[in-house]
């Protein structure tokens, strides 16, 4: 209260110092005013009587006001309190008639000096007596303005603060309202987990539930509890059906361990079954019937294609009648077979027509995928038989030929693949890998059978018909279909000409054995082969002991390389061409280059070895190095050389069937060279220093006839050389 | 005859029918082989009219000499003679390189490996004399029918020139020291593989170059710049043709100038042969390394080959 007493008061100080000077004086007057009151306050009962008697003026009502104050609080002066009692509308009223009151009073001064009343004359003095009360009435009334003033600026304040807290109270509650909506939306939006669980229909479960479960007097309303008693039902149900799973696996278990148990008790009679037949082989072997081989075979036999089928009985009667060593077998796939042989015709014919048919509907849509389509039709076309034939020929040296036979049945052709297995280990020669390829192996069986077309004429049509050039494309995959091949399945095709009368089993039958015997050969000229190959690749010529009576014991050429060359590099060196004109080469023969040394001479041999080999003669053509270049072709001795290697079969071929002949060709092409660098130094006589090549052979005369011939033939058991 | 020994034939030896419509050849296999002139010179000449009409195995070695005469066609080789469908003698020669016939006497004169030159009686099949002089064997011979004097060329390098009327030889001349002049190809060797003669002109060859001798002063005139050996030369008109190492038929000038080369099939040829005994058929025929026997109707071109 104090502290609000001095600040209401304080601007009201401040002002007056910042005033006029003629506040001091009213200052001075104030104090006179708070004397004039503390008097007023002696006199107290008397005002009252005053103030009741007085008439009511707009002096005396300040006065009034003072006493009623002074009625009500005991001895306190307060103005504020005043304040409130007081109309600001009767103090307007009140300052306006003192301001009126003070004019006329100076007017009436103004009027007295003017008709020169003196300055202390006591009408003038009355008059400044009664201008001073004005002045401090209006003193008091401004002082009264500037409080109310205060008091409303306050009250202002106040109420501006209450309002401000009512906002604020305001803005919490909206918060709250917008928090608690939120709230409500996230509960009306939570989903809960049995909503996914896949409940009985309602009317089920009215039906299945028990009572107490179902409570139907509480859920028909509630849907609520209807679901929760729904989920319980649930739940009820799972607890069973789970407790039924668990008994099923435990008897599942059981019967599996009873099935485990019998297994073992088949398996372990298996062993002893096969004892038992083991045990009997002997006496079907003593008694010579393999009934159960055969029983096996005949059985997967029935399901064969005719053209494996006569090969199989065909290869196996010439197996059984002639040749011991041979043995068939069928594999593949046999219940594909079974199921191709059910339907044995029309799949080809339903296949074929609704091709056609196709392809008149809709060749234009399927223009996109005809590759693809072609592709499959192509696959289709080539498909093999699911079973094979695997014919074994067992040589003496226990090398084996296996032969895999392979019916293709929408080209109605045989194809045929080999594998080799030695008994000892072939590695090592380079040039001979491509003596046991599978590839080449049996090329040119009989004259000129490549294997790389095929022999049925109507393929040719049908290959038209899916896009295929030629079969040598899918040799490789599918085996070659040699004639030979088709002959022994006793296919026949109309190229082959006159003897068209033997049909199946008698044109198999007709061409077994001499086939059987070919393969043989093949295979044992290819290995000996190969035997000379590692020898010669080493630059030693294995020549035989039953061969050596063929050359003189001194032999002073050497064979210092062996290589294998491709037909491209055959063809491209020059000293062959003329052998190339006779087309005496093909490109499925084998090509290699020999090189044979002495001294500073060069003999380069480019050799053709025809698969049919030894059967036909290894072909030499030579080029000499030596003091200049000189090939057969522009040097009769050296072309003497090549028909003395090259014709003279009988001679060099050895023991039948000549699978040294190659060798011995070589030590020819050794010795003849020796013939002719010695009797070449001879005849033309360089003259300068010594001969490079001392005769050492033994010849009769060093030329003869009008090409002036060497001597390069070695007569055996007198050891010289003599002309042919 | 398979592929093989067709790459290796060489044909060694030709000779035309008394007729001039046939021509027999013999190669290195010791086969004969008679083909039709007619057949093949006829507009209508078919594949089939270039091979035989007759082949057949005359010798075990090579035919090097083939001659025939007015009834018989002659063969020699290794050490034998034969006269087809005739007679058939032999001699203790290793191999007959040349056969020639003296008209005059009918005597057959042989000569070959061993260094001597025979002649024989063709009525008796005797053999009358040995001319013995040569130091290696002999490779040609010719007949010089004026004087009746015999040409022999050998692998010794000399010519020798043979009166043959009277026994033992009444004269030779040698054309020794060779080396020293300028046909010599001492590279080669000296041996005289060809002969021919035309009056008082001489033709020879070999290891030595082609040249051109004139008889009376035994001095050479010309000598012929080819390459290679020579087998065999012939003069024709006022042309030489020569054949030899290398795959043509030579035509020179007496001059000394080679006009041409022809060139044909084998790679290097043995035999030459000029069928002037039939008009119609008037063809030369060369043969050599190869199996094929080239045909010339006109002689500046090859018409077509004939094939064993």
């Amino acid at each position: 209260m104090s502290s609000d007493a001095v600040k209401k008061r304080k601007p009201k100080v401040v002002r007056n110092e910042a005033g006029t000077p003629e506040t001091k004086r009213s200052r001075a007057e104030g104090d006179q005013l708070s004397a004039v009151s503390s008097h007023v306050e002696f006199r107290k009962v008397r005002l009252r009587q005053v103030q009741v008697t007085y008439p009511a003026g707009p002096h005396l009502i300040g006065q009034r006001k003072l006493i009623t104050a002074k009625n009500q609080e005991v001895r306190v002066y307060n103005e504020e309190v005043e304040l409130e009692d007081r109309d600001p509308q009767q103090d307007y009223m009140l300052y306006k008639d003192t301001c009126a009151d003070l004019a006329k009073l100076m007017a009436e001064i103004q009027e007295l000096k003017s008709s020169g009343a003196k300055v202390g004359s006591v009408e003038i003095e009355e008059r400044h007596r009664q201008c001073s009360v004005h002045f401090i009435t209006l003193k008091k009334l401004n002082r009264l303005a500037h409080m109310r003033l205060k008091k409303g600026r306050d009250q202002t304040h106040e109420a501006k603060q209450r309002v401000d807290v009512l906002h604020l109270q305001l803005q919490n509650l909206l918060y709250e309202v917008m928090h608690l909506q939120k709230e409500i939306s996230k509960c009306l939006e939570f989903k809960s987990q049995h909503e996914e669980i896949e409940l009985v229909s309602e009317e089920e479960f009215f039906q299945e539930a028990p009572a107490e479960i179902s409570r139907p007097h509480v859920t028909r309303d509630d849907n609520h509890q209807l679901t929760l008693a729904r989920l319980d039902w649930e739940l009820e149900q799972r607890k069973r059906l789970a407790e039924q799973y668990k008994m099923s696996l435990a008897r599942k278990e059981k019967i599996q361990k009873a099935i485990e148990q019998k297994r073992e008790y088949l398996s372990s009679l298996q062993p002893g079954l096969q004892n038992i037949m083991q045990a009997s082989l002997p006496v079907q072997e003593y008694l010579s019937m393999p009934f159960e081989q055969m029983q096996k075979q005949a059985e997967v036999a029935r399901h064969l294609p005719p053209p494996l089928y006569v090969l199989l009985v065909q290869a196996a009667a010439y197996g059984q009648a002639c040749d011991k060593t041979l043995s068939v077998n069928i594999s593949g796939d046999v219940d594909e077979a079974k199921a191709l042989s059910r339907r044995p015709e029309d799949s080809q014919e339903d296949e074929s027509d609704s091709d056609a048919e196709e392809e008149q509907q809709n060749t234009k849509r399927r223009r996109a995928t005809v590759g693809v389509q072609l592709e499959d039709k192509r696959k289709a076309m080539l498909r093999r038989h699911p079973l094979s034939l695997c014919v074994d020929l067992k040589c003496k040296d226990g090398s084996v030929l296996h032969l895999f036979f392979y019916y293709l049945m929408n080209l109605n052709i045989l194809t045929v693949k080999t594998k080799v297995s030695t008994a000892t280990d072939l590695s090592g020669a380079v040039s001979a890998g491509e003596l046991l390829n599978s590839e080449s192996l049996l090329n040119c069986l009989y004259a000129s059978d490549h294997g790389k077309e095929t022999p049925n004429p109507a393929n040719r049509y049908q290959f038209d018909k899916v896009g295929i050039t030629t079969f040598a494309d899918y040799v490789s995959d599918l085996g070659h279909p040699y004639v030979w091949v088709q002959k022994l399945g006793g296919l026949q095709f109309s190229s082959d000409g006159a003897q068209s009368e033997l049909r199946g089993s008698a044109l198999s039958a007709s061409h077994m054995e001499k086939t059987m015997k070919l393969l043989r050969g093949r295979l044992q000229a290819r290995l000996a082969l190969h035997k000379q190959f590692s020898s010669l690749e080493h630059s030693i010529i294995p020549v035989s002991s039953e061969c050596q009576h063929l050359f003189p014991a001194k032999v002073v050429s050497g064979l210092t390389r062996w290589t294998m060359m491709s037909y491209q590099e055959f063809t491209e060196l020059g000293f062959v061409q003329h052998v190339l004109k006779a087309g005496l080469v093909c490109e499925t023969d084998l090509f290699f280059m020999a090189v044979v040394e002495r001294g500073t001479a060069r003999l380069l041999a480019a050799v053709v070895l025809n698969p049919r080999y030894p059967e036909v003669m290894p072909l030499f053509s030579l080029s000499l190095h030596w003091k200049g270049e000189r090939s057969g072709r522009t040097e009769d001795n050296l072309r003497a050389m090549e028909s003395e290697v090259n014709v003279f079969r009988a001679e060099l071929q050895g023991p039948r069937p000549g699978l040294q002949l190659l060798t011995n060709q070589i030590q020819r092409l050794c010795v003849c060279l020796d013939v002719y660098l010695e009797t070449e130094s001879q005849v033309c006589d360089g003259s300068e220093g010594p001969r490079e090549f001392p005769r050492e052979k033994m010849c009769l005369r060093t030329a003869r006839g009008p090409s002036r011939l060497k001597p390069f033939k070695y007569n055996h058991p007198q050891g010289f050389f003599s002309h042919r | 005859m398979g592929p093989v020994e067709l790459l290796h034939m060489s044909v060694f030896s030709q000779s035309f029918s008394p007729c001039g419509r046939f021509l027999a050849a013999g190669n290195n296999y010791g086969e004969i082989a008679v083909f039709s002139l007619s057949a093949a010179l006829s507009p209508d000449a078919s594949e089939a009219s270039q091979k035989p009409i007759l082949n057949f195995t005359a010798h075990d070695g090579p035919v090097f000499s083939l001659l025939s005469t007015d009834t018989h066609l002659l063969s020699a080789g290794n050490g034998e003679i034969s006269a087809w469908s005739w007679a058939e003698t032999s001699l203790e020669i290793p191999e007959i390189n040349a056969m020639i016939i003296n008209p005059k006497d009918n005597s057959l004169i042989v000569g070959g490996g061993d260094n001597n030159i025979h002649i024989m009686d063709m009525e008796t099949g005797i053999f009358k004399s040995v001319l013995k002089g040569h130091t290696d064997y002999i490779h040609c011979l010719c007949f010089k029918e004026r004087e009746e004097e015999i040409l022999s060329g050998g692998e010794d390098g000399a010519v020798r020139i043979w009166g043959h009327t009277e026994i033992p030889l009444s004269h030779f001349q040698t054309c020794s020291g060779m080396a020293s002049q300028e046909c010599a190809r001492p590279q080669f060797g000296k041996w005289i593989s060809c002969l021919a003669t035309d009056s008082d002109w001489m033709l020879c060859g070999g290891g030595p170059s082609l040249s051109l001798w004139h008889l009376r002063s035994m001095s050479p005139t010309s000598v012929f710049p080819l390459p290679g050996c020579q087998r065999e030369a012939v003069f024709y008109q006022d042309l030489i043709m020569s054949v030899g190492e290398g795959p043509h038929v030579s035509h020179c000038l007496h001059g000394g100038t080679v006009k041409a080369q022809i060139p044909c099939t084998p790679s290097s040829l043995n035999t030459l042969a000029l069928n002037l005994k039939n008009s119609e058929h008037r063809v030369m025929t060369v043969g050599g390394s190869s199996h094929q026997i080239d045909v010339f109707t006109n002689f500046s071109y090859r018409a077509f080959s004939l094939s064993f």
